[in-house]
């Protein structure tokens, strides 16, 4: 046997992939020898770390730069896979097609069949010497509708099939990790911030003014990422993608003053302490939908009579904006307090504000510490009391709605009629309104509600008729 | 049912106020009903009470509809006495009116959305997302505001276009939350459509067959292979109600689809309803970050009303007027109550088919020439004498001292039938000239008001720049121009005058004396203030006239510590007086051509205006609630029985026991004890009192009037206390 016993991998390819994936070379070389037909393969292996950290990259170029006649290799996404029976047909297509076999099974229904069909292909077939065989399933603790059998089972397929190596690419090691039979463990730490930086001043932003040299914008730019890191990273994220995210941000920012030659490439901390404010600034790390200038900006409108507003006040018709606020109040204020904010029966006037409710002193001097409901959020309601609060600040609210009552009915454009339903359906299915529990018919006047849009929302919506909401809150 | 004779029903009942049902004898029911029905229950037993499926109800009518249909005529009106032709014409002018104002209706809206379509496309094929957003998944948001309906027509247009652009290789996917209950089954909709809706595809057990192998039906592997195929290309999935979607699966899907980014270029669109950051608020942070988008508006609906109600209300494509009134109630419906210009559109249908179906005269509104005689019967002279113009037509004629005309008018049938036929003229003289003076009204942008409020002023009140104050009130604004601001309005009005105002199908004054007259005028007028302008800048002094507010100024010059306000008038040049009888030459001749009537002095405008908001309110905007309260309160509106006519909405023991206990339900409190509720209605219609009945026969009915008032959902059987009932409905 011309094949030695054990040869560690390939210097050569290893230094390239490590040269690709810096800070990451224990674990590029561990790698390579629990995969290598000829250093040390093991049957199953385990490759965790939380996100961001290399894992799925490293493994899919280290396969392939391992691909040969004896060694083939599979990768299957279980975020892809929406059914565990979706994960095995894929399994089943992808070695499939890395091992060039024809007839491919129609269907695969259990981790039996899979058994089967991966046996069918890669144990009793002829295959050259020391034919390895790596299936890797990328991020299989987050498959959908995983029977709990499916871990242990895919585990046991390597028993089966002496040639096939199964690699686990999970966020932390399985619980029971030391009960069990041994199984190869990697991990893929996060990285430190001497690694965040010198990955990311690998790609260095092009030099800020033509006048200073690549080397002088390298030097700012990794003291720049020190600083990034300690006032952002370490506190909020420590993922890459935020961070880089972050400082594709604030570079242009940082950089300003020297853009506007009141500063030089040397003046470092001068920069920092006009930058300051940025750096504060957690907000650069939240994702948002990033949203590129709308074409509409640059190029100019051919009709401007036609104004365009987005703003969910101009956009919602008047009676729907009033239903808001009054969902608004019946989630916010308590039902206790509705015959003083809202009745006009006794009192010729309207008490606002809460009246008796508030200001109280307590005799036996025990403070009754209760949440406040403000900070409980918004509370379901009853559809007939929203409708009535609708009604009992309608006329005050909008005057121009003139009803009279005539014989006890109300006439006019006061009463409850359909409008106001399909008010109702359009703020539902909107969203901004969503009925509490499930059953019952939507006009049910029993049924149970709650708003869905915030106090900002709500108070612009209230201006935008002339509302001033805070006054009829009793908190 | 089919037994009875639809056209006698209508004509003897229709009318009433309130119609009592009185259920046919069951025999002619068994004997005459359809054979479906006769079949299954047996004959002389009445039919089962079960729930009929839908097979049972749906199979009779094609054919009732397919025997109708050769002959279905509208019912003639004139209690049955008007010709059947009549009633033809009637009808085929609804026909052939109505398609041309709905396919106008429809292209105004498409025009509206095209350019936000162009923006969208433009995203979509461009390469900003390549470098920017790098491994993200482009995504569009149109904020389409609460008019769900009209994303329908936008994502419609969105698929057309793209696939015109896309030259076939690109796909476009709509997802509507309705259709898409969860992951699996969006990918079953993505993967079929995306692969160009081949149902065949899918072989036993619904799987996709693509690149010779069998994928499951929601593999996007299949649709990897079958785009591969294909070349390249790009899939757009179209979230199209986004609010309404289970933000988890937005989530689940936009996650796959970044995973697959490297394979199948995926790009979303969200129709968000609300507003970006509302939406995003939802979504996860993760879903956020795999998200790179831009934001685009679609015209929102008040534009869009304006444009619609230029084409389909106020255009010269509109036959039939809707009065001001109506068209007020219409437009402040749709400001308050509606997000969407579909109840607006369908509103205006209810319109047309009302009037045509219902008004005899509509028949006039055929072009003269094709309304012959034979059409015309008694009843349509009779019912035209009827008329409100008519009869202020004759009285005007009298007060005019054209006594001849007047006793034409009323005694001889030809002589009106000749008016008749010439009111179709008159009518679009008319409607020439007012939308002529509009679209001048227009053209001066001194006007602050929006084009609906002047149309239904002009149609109230008519158009008049005298009047002051008024909403044509132009006078002092015109007046005020300066000589550049002068020479700009002329320029629009001749413009308006030769091209007319295409938003409202008119063509301008054509060619005639009229327009040429105007048009020379105009253009003398012009050349005179240019030559002014050019003299007045030789002198270096500026051109100004005596309505100018400049002429008279108030000074103040101090003098020894003390302010002295003088008035002072400024001289007028000759230029200036040349200037100031321009202006008034201008607006004077500008009078003349703007100014109308209002419609309703027009002689016969009854025949084309349709202004009764009654029926549409009933129809488009029931009040179920108070509908209830009324009949219960106020039963003998609906009854008209003699008995209770005094009860003017009081108690009386006179009305039936539901509104007597309905009177006791409103004064009572959250729960009612029924034996309170029995003793006081007993006491209003027992032995003692005027009605006398006996206790039996009183509880008989106070359980039935019980009975159907939890049946209505007024009360239920109280939990708390045994023989408590409790209040169900407040409002």
């Amino acid at each position: 046997m011309t094949v030695p016993i054990f040869e560690l991998p390939d210097e050569l390819r290893l230094s390239l992939i490590t040269k690709q994936f810096p800070c990451r070379e224990p674990q590029i070389r561990a790698l390579a020898t629990l995969l290598n037909p000829s250093s040390a393969p093991c049957r199953n292996l385990v490759v965790y770390g939380t996100e961001a950290t290399g894992k799925s990259a490293i493994i899919t170029a280290l396969l392939a730069s391992l691909d040969g006649d004896s060694f083939k290799h599979a990768i299957v996404n279980s975020i892809e896979c929406i059914t565990a029976r979706h994960l095995y047909e894929t399994v089943v297509g992808k070695v499939a097609a890395a091992v060039e076999w024809e007839a491919v099974a129609p269907r695969c229904e259990s981790v039996s069949q899979l058994t089967v069909e991966l046996s069918k292909m890669l144990r009793y077939t002829e295959r050259p010497d020391g034919f390895r065989f790596v299936l890797v399933f990328d991020g299989i603790d987050h498959q959908r509708e995983a029977p709990h059998t499916l871990l242990p089972a895919l585990a046991r397929l390597s028993e089966i099939i002496p040639s096939l190596t199964t690699l686990f690419i999970l966020t932390s090691p399985p619980p029971n990790n030391l009960l069990t039979t041994f199984t190869p463990n990697l991990h893929f730490p996060t990285y430190t911030k001497p690694e965040f930086i010198t990955i990311l001043s690998l790609s260095p932003p092009p030099p800020i003014t033509p006048s200073t040299t690549p080397t002088e914008t390298l030097d700012l730019y990794t003291r720049f990422l020190s600083a990034l890191h300690d006032s952002l990273s370490r506190p909020a994220s420590r993922t890459l993608p935020s961070l880089a995210q972050a400082s594709r941000t604030l570079w242009p920012k940082f950089i300003q003053p020297i853009l506007a030659r009141t500063h030089t490439v040397k003046e470092f901390s001068k920069l920092i302490v006009l930058a300051r404010v940025h750096f504060q600034d957690e907000s650069l790390l939240d994702p948002t939908l990033s949203l590129s200038p709308s074409p509409t900006t640059t190029t100019t409108t051919p009709n401007p009579t036609i104004k365009k507003t987005t703003d969910l006040a101009t956009l919602l018709p008047t009676t729907a904006r009033f239903l808001l606020l009054s969902a608004y109040l019946a989630s916010h204020n308590p039902t206790k307090s509705d015959l003083t904010l809202f009745s006009t029966f006794h009192h010729g006037r309207k008490r606002r504000r809460g009246g008796f409710t508030g200001g109280r002193a307590r005799k036996n001097g025990y403070q009754h510490r209760k949440i406040a409901r403000k900070l409980l959020g918004a509370h379901a309601f009853v559809l007939e009391r929203m409708l009535a609060i609708f009604m009992a600040v309608r006329t005050e609210w909008d005057p121009a709605s003139g009803g009279r009552i005539k014989n006890g009915i109300v006439e006019g454009e006061q009463g409850l009629d359909n409008d106001i339903y399909m008010s109702i359906a359009t703020l539902a299915s909107l969203r901004l309104l969503v009925k509490v529990g499930g059953g019952g018919d939507v006009t049910d006047l029993g049924g149970k509600w709650r708003v869905a849009v915030g106090w900002e929302v709500v108070r612009g919506l209230g201006r935008s008729v002339g509302v001033e909401l805070e006054e009829w809150l009793v908190e | 049912m089919a037994e009875f004779d639809d056209t006698s029903l209508f004509q003897e009942d229709d009318h009433r106020v309130a119609y009592m049902f009185t259920a046919p004898p069951i025999t002619t029911a068994a004997t005459n009903a359809s054979p479906t029905t006769t079949t299954k229950s047996a004959p002389g037993r009445p039919a089962k009470r079960r729930r009929v499926s839908e097979k049972d109800t749906a199979a009779p009518l094609p054919a009732q509809e397919k025997d109708d249909d050769e002959g279905r005529q509208w019912p003639r009106l004139f209690n049955g006495l008007e010709s059947p032709s009549a009633a033809d014409l009637r009808k085929k002018t609804y026909e052939s009116t109505w398609p041309v104002l709905e396919s106008e209706i429809e292209s105004v809206l498409r025009d509206a959305n095209r350019q936000t379509l162009e923006e969208v496309v433009e995203f979509l094929n461009s390469d900003v997302h390549e470098c920017e957003g790098r491994g993200r998944v482009p995504a569009g948001f149109i904020i389409t505001g609460p008019n769900i309906a009209g994303q329908d027509l936008l994502f419609s247009q969105l698929g057309d276009v793209l696939a015109e652009r896309g030259e076939g290789r690109g796909r476009f996917v709509r997802l509507r939350a309705g259709e898409v209950g969860n992951l699996k089954g969006g990918l079953k909709r993505i993967v079929r459509e995306g692969m160009g809706g081949q149902e065949g595809g899918g072989g036993e057990d619904g799987r996709m067959r693509g690149g010779g192998r069998r994928y499951l039906d929601y593999d996007l592997e299949a649709l990897r292979v079958e785009m591969e195929g294909r070349g390249g290309g790009r899939v757009v999935v179209a979230f199209q109600d986004s609010e309404a979607f289970d933000t988890g699966l937005v989530g689940e899907l936009v996650g796959l689809f970044h995973s697959w980014q490297d394979r199948i270029q995926f790009s979303v669109l969200f129709g968000i309803a609300t507003s970006v950051e509302l939406f995003q608020a939802r979504l996860l942070k993760t879903t956020a970050r795999q998200l790179y988008g831009a934001q685009f508006d679609v015209v929102q609906a008040n534009a869009v009303l304006e444009s619609v109600i230029m084409a389909a209300v106020a255009g010269t494509k509109a036959q039939l007027r809707i009065g001001p009134g109506l068209l007020r109630k219409l437009v402040r419906r749709q400001q308050e109550q509606v997000a969407g210009v579909g109840a607006f559109v369908s509103s205006l249908k209810y319109a047309y088919m009302n009037h045509f179906y219902a008004n005899p005269l509509s028949a006039l509104l055929v072009d003269g020439q094709k309304l012959d005689k034979e059409i015309l019967q008694s009843e349509h002279l009779e019912a035209v004498r009827m008329l409100e113009s008519f009869k202020s037509h004759v009285e005007q004629s009298v007060e005019d001292g054209r006594l001849d005309h007047a006793r034409l008018l009323l005694e001889n049938d030809d002589y009106l039938k000749g008016r008749i036929n010439r009111q179709a003229a008159k009518r679009q003289q008319y409607l020439g000239k007012l939308l002529q003076s509009l679209a001048l009204v227009i053209a001066t942008e001194h006007s602050k008001r929006s084009f609906v409020e002047l149309y239904e002023a002009a149609l109230d009140e008519g158009i008049s720049l005298d009047q002051s104050p008024g909403p044509f009130d132009l006078g002092d604004a015109i007046k005020r121009s300066t000589p550049e601001e002068l020479i700009g309005l002329i320029k629009r009005v001749m413009t308006v005058i030769v091209d007319g105002n295409p938003s409202l199908h008119w063509n301008g004054m054509g060619i005639g004396q009229d327009a040429e007259a105007a048009i020379d005028k105009f253009e003398a007028l012009r050349a005179d203030v240019e030559r002014l302008i050019e003299t007045s800048k030789k002198k270096k002094t500026s051109l100004k006239s005596k309505y100018s507010s400049q002429s008279r100024v108030l000074r103040t010059t101090v003098v020894a510590q003390k302010v002295q306000l003088s008035r002072d008038t400024a001289t007028l040049t000759e230029e200036d007086n040349a200037f100031t009888a321009a202006i008034d030459d201008f607006f004077a001749f500008f009078k003349t051509l703007v100014g109308c009537e209002p419609l309703s002095n027009l002689f016969l405008n009854e025949v084309w205006q349709y202004d009764y908001h009654l029926p549409y309110e009933d129809v488009f905007v029931p009040r179920p609630g108070a509908t209830f309260a009324r009949a219960l309160s106020r039963p003998h509106d609906y009854l008209g029985c003699a008995c209770c006519d005094k009860a003017n909405g009081s108690m009386v023991g006179t009305l039936p026991a539901t509104s007597i206990l309905y009177h006791l339900y409103s004064e009572a409190g959250a729960s009612i004890n029924v034996a309170d509720l029995w003793a006081a209605y007993y006491a209003l219609v027992g032995e003692d009192s005027e009605i006398g009945m006996d206790e039996r026969s009183a509880l008989v009915l106070f359980y039935q009037g019980l009975a159907e008032m939890r049946a209505m959902g007024f009360v239920k059987q109280s939990k708390k206390k045994a023989d408590h009932i409790a209040k169900l409905k407040w409002l």
